[in-house]
């Protein structure tokens, strides 16, 4: 980790708000709610753990955070802007500025390097600049392997540059699915370390996650079923692993 | 970034890429060589269709009427009005100069033949064979061989035509046969010696007759640079409505358009300008049919291009959405990471671009290459490489690319990256 990078702001404001969000979409039995009228608060700085079995509305939840979908009622608030407000080209340009994301399958492009990967999210944002990405990798213990194809790198190493990628532009918001849901024990550890490290620097952090353990690393964990919050929970540091 | 994913598109998708190409190139030579015989081989069809004679007549305005037995002109040699020789040049100075192919002037006589102890009265008629004619501006420099073979291409020779200016004749070979005369032999035409230099078959009146140089004709009947009527074989433009309309009752517009168009009955009317006191007529059967032959056969070349088109367009399309397809991942990556659809369009319709532009460079040369081949091989002579037909060549291969391309593109940037990243898991 590199220790010269400052912390975003820690404030204890807000920065993601639901207020009644509904998402509910067509089946072949009629209409279905995957979310139903959830509000939720996440403050900056915080990490949130979001639990749930199967089908809870866990997916339509991390879409609507990551300004990849649209609540059909209610809103949704991020770092002071509703995003129903947006068009869709202010949409893709917000999600660029705004959201990270660490997705579970990596979803590295593959024909590219470690370094190019990054700085494919650096190209979507505004302008590539070499050096930055290198940082970034570097953050994430890397820059040794920014030459190396996807398919040269373990799923770990792999998982790290996508967190590198997530990284890149800084956005407030870090937004993990099952981060390590595809890794061995020992990358588990090492990515765990890093997102613990990165929301001690301030990074907001919503992660979807199935593994107890995992959860319970967040600051807080909000449990869903049938497209509600059925549990909220806050943890302290003292908190069974 | 952009080229670096582009470029790497190229690489990885190669075969799908090299498909795609060679769909355009396909294409793209065969509208190649349909513009190119169509454009260049239109004059040399023209010219072939010219071979079943000429399509415009010209007569002197105040002409006392023909009056033909069998084919045989017994109007008085002398009687009526003359065209001059010397003015015909001028119907190379018209508007559609370029289109008047051949100029054949006549003028019918009547001849007494002695051969051996027998005169007799024949027809004959006066012809230019190989003619040179020299234009009426000197400065040009400009010259045409033009004449009666030319127009005639059905008339079968054997021996030679009279050499301009000679004392030479051709004769019908019925006139021939029945006064036994053989080429080389020498006869009395008129009172004069003159030779047989070839012996002529054409199927029709003209088997018996003699074909004399018009010089000849012209002394004979003591009309010097006298002319009866002139055959003119012209390139038209097939026959529609308004080239039947009366000039001088169309509207300025309607004229102008009316007069720069080919059709046989403007050439016609811009021949009776620049010879005044004619009168010029369209040979109607032959032209008629030339312009529907031609227009079917453009028709023809037009459909086939088109299919060619077509079938490129959806190879091309069918190609573009297999690609799409297998890249959905890297799409939704892309949307997720903040890319618009804009970019996303993008990167597809540079691809296809550089497809296009390299299969129908591709396409332009091997399509010129068969034209050439077309050329040589139908029309007897080879198609030039025409440049003016590249730029044509690349715009429809984009036009067609981007066309066939485009709806999958459009799906592509309506792909939802939420639900696209989520597949693979």
């Amino acid at each position: 980790m590199d220790e010269s990078q400052e912390p975003i702001d820690s404030a204890q404001d807000t920065i993601i708000e639901l207020r009644e969000a509904t998402r509910q979409y067509k089946g072949r039995a009629g209409e279905v709610r995957a979310l139903d009228s959830v509000s939720l608060s996440v403050r900056r700085g915080e990490w949130l753990a979001i639990t749930g079995p199967s089908g809870s509305g866990k997916s339509t939840l991390v879409n609507l955070l990551g300004c990849l979908d649209r609540a059909d009622s209610g809103s949704v608030w991020i770092a002071g802007k509703d995003v129903h407000t947006l068009s869709r080209q202010e949409l893709d340009q917000f999600r660029a500025e705004t959201v990270g994301f660490i997705f579970q399958q990596f979803h590295l492009i593959p024909y590219l390097t470690a370094l190019e990967n990054v700085m494919l999210a650096q190209y979507f944002h505004s302008i590539t600049d070499r050096e930055e990405a290198l940082a970034s990798l570097r953050r994430v213990g890397l820059e040794d392997r920014a030459a190396h194809l996807p398919s040269e790198l373990s799923g770990g190493e792999q998982q790290r540059v996508c967190i590198a990628r997530a990284l890149i532009n800084q956005p407030p918001v870090l937004l993990a699915d099952e981060p390590t849901g595809n890794l061995d024990a020992a990358n588990q550890e090492i990515v765990t370390g890093l997102l613990r490290s990165l929301n001690q620097m301030g990074h907001t952090i919503l992660m979807v996650t199935h593994d107890p353990a995992m959860a319970q690393m967040a600051d807080r964990i909000v449990e869903l079923q049938h497209g509600r919050i059925v549990a909220e929970r806050k943890l302290t540091a003292t908190s069974p692993v | 970034m952009f080229s670096r994913l582009i470029l790497e598109s190229f690489l990885r998708q190669r075969r799908r890429k090299l498909l795609a190409a060679l769909a355009i190139l396909l294409g793209t030579t065969a509208v190649t060589a349909m513009l190119a015989i169509g454009t260049s081989v239109g004059d040399k069809i023209t010219r072939e269709m010219a071979a079943y004679g000429a399509n415009i007549v010209v007569y002197p305005a105040a002409d006392a009427l023909d009056v033909e037995i069998g084919g045989v002109n017994v109007r008085p040699a002398t009687a009526g009005s003359y065209l001059r020789e010397n003015e015909l040049a001028k119907i190379k100075n018209i508007f559609w100069r370029n289109n008047v192919a051949d100029i054949s002037p006549e003028l019918p006589v009547t001849a007494s033949l002695t051969s051996g102890q027998r005169t007799v009265q024949v027809p004959a008629t006066g012809y230019w064979f190989q003619h040179t004619l020299h234009s009426t501006d000197p400065s040009s420099g400009e010259s045409w061989t033009m004449g009666a073979p030319a127009l005639h291409p059905w008339w079968k020779l054997r021996g030679a035509w009279p050499r301009e200016g000679s004392s030479e004749i051709a004769v019908g070979s019925e006139l021939a046969r029945q006064l036994q005369l053989h080429i080389g032999d020498t006869v009395l035409a008129q009172g004069q010696p003159v030779r047989v230099a070839g012996i002529v078959s054409s199927g029709d009146a003209t088997d018996r007759t003699l074909l004399v140089p018009l010089g000849l004709a012209q002394r004979w009947i003591g009309h010097p640079g006298a002319v009866r009527r002139v055959y003119v074989g012209a390139l038209t433009k097939p026959e529609d409505a308004l080239a039947r309309k009366n000039p001088d009752k169309l509207s300025p517009k309607l004229r102008d358009r009316w007069y720069c168009s080919p059709y046989a009955n403007s050439i016609a009317y811009q021949i009776q300008e620049v010879l005044p006191n004619t009168r010029a007529e369209q040979i109607r059967r032959i032209a008629q049919g030339e312009g529907t032959i031609l227009s079917r056969i453009s028709g023809l070349m037009l459909l086939v291009a088109l299919a060619a088109l077509v079938a490129a367009g959806l190879a091309v399309g069918a190609s573009m959405t297999t690609a799409i397809v297998e890249r959905r991942q890297e799409i939704g990556l892309m949307r997720a990471l903040g890319a618009t659809r804009v970019i996303i369009a993008g990167l597809f319709f540079v691809e296809i671009t550089v497809l296009a532009v390299a299969g129908g460079v591709a396409g332009y040369l091997l399509g010129s290459a068969l034209a050439h081949h077309i050329g040589d091989q139908v029309f007897g002579s080879p198609i030039a490489f025409n440049p003016a037909l590249l730029p044509a060549t690349l715009l429809l291969s984009l036009v067609v690319s981007l066309a066939g391309s485009a709806p999958s593109i459009w799906q592509a940037t309506q792909m939802e990256p939420a639900t696209v990243l989520r597949e693979e898991g």
